[in-house]
């Protein structure tokens, strides 16, 4: 048995893959996750960047999104945690799926980097008469990287197997792309 | 004209990436607004310390920007397969919800900001925001599986 094959024969989550609704509440709260907080991680960027909030100082908009954005950051880790190990075999293969990881981790590098530099550093930015170019570069880094990894998230659900790049559009719509993703392992009449 | 479009002819039907990029815009959008609706509806709730109203301010534009990004992916993300959407249940429920989100969220969420309330008031009202908006997103997911 595959590596992958063991995690996803593990009760609970054995379980929670062949659940009708379960699966899909999940990636519900996964998205509405999305929705809530990551429009805060826009903002937080978008001020570094200059365009919004700017009323506020830099400091105001860090600390007061802050902890909220790391509750919904743990929410959205725990979420996909289970749609991706509940679906092991079907994710191990999927490069999409590994694309996103990397980029994940990728995020952890921009936190090493930029958190002494900018994040822990707000009180000097906004001493300065025009934002510093780590700021700046600081929000357009974060803005790329989780545009990049929403984007790979989503086609996740497009990558057919290995050999196919992606489907034929003509034959599928979103649809079917989600109901293939999340089906398998199911019984076989759905 | 409605009664004779065929979806195989539109482009997004005839490339791989059209379709999922264009989700990836929609998502993309709508975590704009309602990220920023949310901004305020947590402050609502008794959470932060800036004032709503202020919030609201300088959030609302980008509010604007993300339903204007959404408004204008999800009707090409229904041209795509129309009459599926328009038979599915979980497609109509999220119409309606979205619906009683934007006149909600430019009514009663809007002048309760402005004219500011009690923090009973308040906390109904954020409540029930992030309630409306969560639901639009679970009517969208739930179109692949109703």
């Amino acid at each position: 048995m595959s590596i992958a094959e063991s995690i996803q024969s593990i009760g609970f989550l054995t379980a929670f893959r062949e659940s009708a609704m379960v699966y899909p509440i999940v990636m519900t709260t996964h998205l509405s996750c999305i929705a809530v907080f990551g429009g805060m991680i826009l903002m937080t960027d978008l001020r570094l960047l200059g365009v919004a909030m700017t009323d506020r100082t830099v400091t105001d908009v860090v600390n007061q999104f802050r902890w909220w954005k790391r509750v919904g950051f743990c929410i959205m880790v725990t979420m996909g945690s289970l749609l991706a190990s509940s679906e092991a075999v079907k994710y191990s293969p999927n490069p999409y799926f590994w694309a996103k990881m990397s980029l994940l981790s990728l995020v952890a590098v921009h936190a090493a980097i930029f958190r002494p530099l900018v994040y822990n550093n707000t009180a000097a930015i906004d001493k300065e008469r025009t934002l510093p170019a780590r700021a700046r570069l600081a929000g357009a880094l974060s803005i790329m990287l989780w545009l990049s990894i929403l984007t790979m998230g989503r086609m996740i659900g497009y990558w057919d197997g290995p050999g196919s790049p992606s489907k034929p559009a003509a034959q599928n719509s979103h649809t079917a792309a989600v109901v293939q993703l999340a089906t398998v392992g199911r019984a076989p009449s759905r | 004209m409605f009664l004779v479009y065929d979806p195989t002819t539109n482009p997004l039907n005839n490339n791989d990436w059209a379709f999922p990029l264009l989700e990836c815009i929609h998502i993309a959008g709508f975590t704009l607004s309602i990220g920023t609706i949310a901004i305020v509806d947590f402050r609502l709730l008794g959470l932060g310390t800036q004032k709503p109203v202020q919030l609201l301010k300088e959030t609302a534009p980008w509010t604007l920007v993300g339903l204007v990004i959404m408004l204008i992916s999800g009707p090409l993300i229904f041209s795509s397969d129309p009459y599926m959407y328009l038979g599915n249940y979980s497609f109509r429920f999220k119409m309606v919800a979205l619906l009683v989100a934007i006149l909600y969220n430019y009514t009663v969420h809007r002048k309760v900001v402005l004219a500011g309330a009690s923090p009973g008031v308040n906390k109904l009202v954020g409540a029930l925001s992030l309630a409306l908006w969560v639901s639009v997103v679970a009517g969208g997911l739930f179109i692949a599986f109703v």
